[in-house]
């Protein structure tokens, strides 16, 4: 850090940025930007996945650039000092000194817990820890936090057994604790229940209320135009002011009428009295379930964190038998998990496709049609590590795709997905349907589910 | 079920310690069975007698088998057969020194499971970040003994979705080798790039800390298990010492 600002600036966080490329990357993945950020204020940037929100969130929070790798020309402003990159000098930083000021939570939450701590209070108080402040104060500060947050009946519990909501609001809790200026927060409400994502909501107002600035980074700025003081579009590397038309435009997106449902088709699923229950749970996940699926059919799921969609896609795909109930289905299955990762091994997008195809299958010739139909034939010999969210997403829809399944489960499958990926999975729904098949879809959107759902399950927990 | 009262983590293993130095120093049968009863009447109080018999009885079936082959079998000592099968012979001699051993280990073995199931691993890294060691020495405690359910929990997730693709689904020992030739690669390469993400993420949290650190999480302790602590180690350093001289002034 060189100099201190002499003027008075009232900004916590400004960046300068000409140009930031990665390290051994032809071009730059970001060029001309220029963001303020002052305290109290929320600023949302949205654009598509892959047009490189996540690596300016991860400039603003001292993550990038990685030193001795990345090139970054352009200077930050953080607490007042100025800090400058060129090519040809990058300041060593300082992480943790860098996070009392501008913490970042990403978009997959779960890489922000410790993973070594036995409960979420513990989780909590990680930061606290590691600056040494004195444990009657760290209760006092996670017992106010969980009663601010409502989190108070998660603080006994191991992080590893929270859903998916859950854990984004304890890792985002976990951010707030230290009180950063900034906190910058990578799709904050992806795979949030409704009432989750509206405890979030309210978690951001009141971090506002109290000072902290707030950078968003989503795909959709839906939730947020409300309130920003700033919002920006992230395209070809740089940010434009958002359109209020295109907000118009996202608005009117979802309202769709629900179509009706095919009454006289034939059953594809059954299920009466099922009971779900996990190896070693005393509790089943799933108590009581009838389930009906006919061809031609959406069904979507609906219900809190926790409340059992994921099982029943599991169990309907054949990875849980039932504890008692009987189930019945005609036809192939194809399940997209929640987490793309868990469903990719192999290292080039094409490899990934034909993962299992038996050699002589004639599934092969879908290979090149599927990745059509999803948009990513140019992707054929990239690693899947290295596609955006949104390709990602696509890529584990097209493993299962590329089998046909009659029974299409998807488990939380806009989580990720840009506006353009959303497009294309509505294709295939459409697709799949008008086939004969069925699809059963698990997801917080409600907007997506209400627009391409024939009927929705709630289910209670 | 009764329930062993809380000890300090490092108590336990105090005492473990001594007691695995002293009986194998002293190395008399019936002291190490009476270890053993002692350790199964613990588990079975503590509620892991099942969970204890069934690791060590995986882990010393192997074992006392090779000390049997070495010792006992293909020994080539003088004393008296009592059976014979060619080549092969048991030998009074041989039994003896494959049960000896075998005890020894068995103590060994025993004890330290029963450490691992009583001990809670999340009290163990609390203490060590409690004492003066350095937060590194935790650390990599804390990653050691929580990577492999971790890595386990990835390999399930792997091994569901490979399920769904029709692949790693053989039974019997040629299913199994697929099963693990299938999952190792992508375990090991989302594990690292798991460890990748994580590791930003856990600095910029201050970890390890540089300086002086707190926990949240009490580990009880007492001025009589400080005292039993010092005990055992003092047992542990000096009592096979004085068992080894005992011994020697006894023989002669």
């Amino acid at each position: 850090m060189d100099k201190k600002l002499s003027h008075q600036n009232t900004s916590v966080l400004g960046l300068e940025l000409s140009a930031f490329s990665y390290l051994d990357a032809p071009a730059s993945v970001l060029r001309d930007i220029q963001v303020e950020v002052r305290p109290g204020t929320l600023t949302v940037i949205s654009g598509h996945s892959g047009s490189g929100k996540s690596t300016l969130g991860f400039i603003l929070a001292g993550l990038l650039p990685r030193y001795g790798m990345d090139q970054l020309s352009g200077a930050i402003v953080i607490d007042g000092t100025r800090i400058e990159f060129s090519s040809s000098s990058t300041p060593h930083i300082d992480i943790a000194q860098w996070a009392q000021h501008v913490g970042m939570l990403p978009q997959d939450a779960g890489h922000y817990l410790s993973g070594i701590r036995g409960t979420v209070a513990e989780e909590l108080a990680f930061c606290l820890e590691n600056d040494g402040v004195p444990r009657a104060q760290m209760h006092q500060r996670v017992a106010e936090l969980a009663q601010r947050l409502r989190l108070g009946h998660l603080l006994k519990r191991h992080p590893q057994q929270l859903s998916g909501g859950q854990e984004r609001i304890v890792a985002l809790a976990a951010l707030a604790i230290s009180e950063p200026d900034v906190l910058v927060i990578d799709e904050p409400l992806a795979g949030l229940d409704q009432q989750a994502a509206k405890l979030v909501l309210e978690m951001a107002a009141l971090l506002r209320a109290q000072g902290t600035a707030l950078v968003i980074l989503a795909d959709s700025i839906r939730f947020w135009a409300q309130e920003a003081d700033a919002l920006w579009w992230l395209d070809e590397g740089t940010l434009k002011p958002h359109a209020s038309e295109l907000l118009g435009d996202h608005e009117s997106a979802g309202a769709k009428p629900r179509r009706p449902a095919p009454s006289d088709s034939p059953l594809v699923l059954s299920m009466d009295s099922i009971r779900l229950s996990y190896p070693g749970s005393d509790k089943p996940a799933v108590p009581d379930l009838d389930l009906q699926l006919r061809s031609g059919e959406c069904l979507g799921l609906s219900g809190a964190n926790g409340s059992g969609k994921t099982t029943v896609l599991k169990a309907i795909a054949g990875l849980l038998r039932p504890a008692s109930g009987t189930m019945s289905l005609t036809g192939t299955t194809g399940l997209l998990l929640q987490n793309s990762s868990d469903q990719l091994f192999e290292r080039t997008v094409l490899r990934e496709v034909s993962f299992g195809i038996p050699k002589k299958s004639s599934l092969h010739q879908r290979i090149a049609e599927v990745l059509a139909q999803l948009g990513l034939e140019s992707y054929a010999q990239t690693h899947p590590y290295e596609l955006p969210a949104s390709a990602r997403r696509l890529l584990a829809l097209a493993t299962v795709m590329v089998r046909e399944p009659k029974i299409l489960l998807l488990d939380e499958p806009t989580e990720g997905l840009d506006e353009l990926g959303e497009a294309k999975l509505r294709a295939i729904i459409a697709a799949v349907l008008a086939r004969g098949g069925a699809v059963i879809l698990s997801t917080h959107d409600e907007e997506f589910m209400h627009s391409v759902a024939h009927r929705v399950h709630h289910m209670n927990q | 079920m009764p329930r062993l009262p809380r000890l300090h983590p490092f108590t336990t293993l105090a005492l473990a310690v001594a007691v695995v130095t002293m009986a194998t120093a002293a190395s008399i049968w019936w002291l190490s069975c009476a270890v053993l009863a002692l350790c199964f009447l613990v588990s079975g109080w503590s509620g892991h007698l099942k969970k204890l018999a069934m690791l060590s009885g995986a882990m010393l079936l192997p074992t006392f088998l090779s000390l049997l082959l070495i010792h006992g079998l293909i020994a080539r000592d003088a004393s008296p057969a009592i059976a014979e099968w060619g080549p092969l012979r048991v030998t009074n001699h041989g039994l003896e020194v494959a049960l000896a051993l075998g005890l020894r280990t068995t103590v060994l073995v025993v004890v330290g499971l029963l450490c691992g199931l009583l001990i809670d691993k999340h009290q163990l890294v609390a203490a060590i970040d409690l004492s003066p060691v350095p937060p590194q020495i935790g650390y990599l405690l804390a990653a050691t003994l929580f990577l492999l359910p971790q890595m386990a929990e990835k390999q399930r997730q792997i091994g569901e979705a490979q399920t769904l693709r029709r692949m790693g689904t053989g039974s019997g020992l040629a299913g199994w080798f697929q099963r693990v030739r299938l999952r190792a690669v992508p375990l090991v390469l989302g594990s690292m790039q798991d460890a990748q993400d994580r590791a930003v993420h856990l600095s910029a949290r201050g970890f390890p800390a540089a300086g002086a650190h707190t926990r949240l999480r009490t580990v009880p302790d007492s001025s009589m298990q400080r005292g039993i602590r010092w005990t055992a180690v003092i047992c542990a350093v000096l009592g096979p010492v004085v068992i080894l001289a005992l011994a020697r002034l006894g023989g002669r």
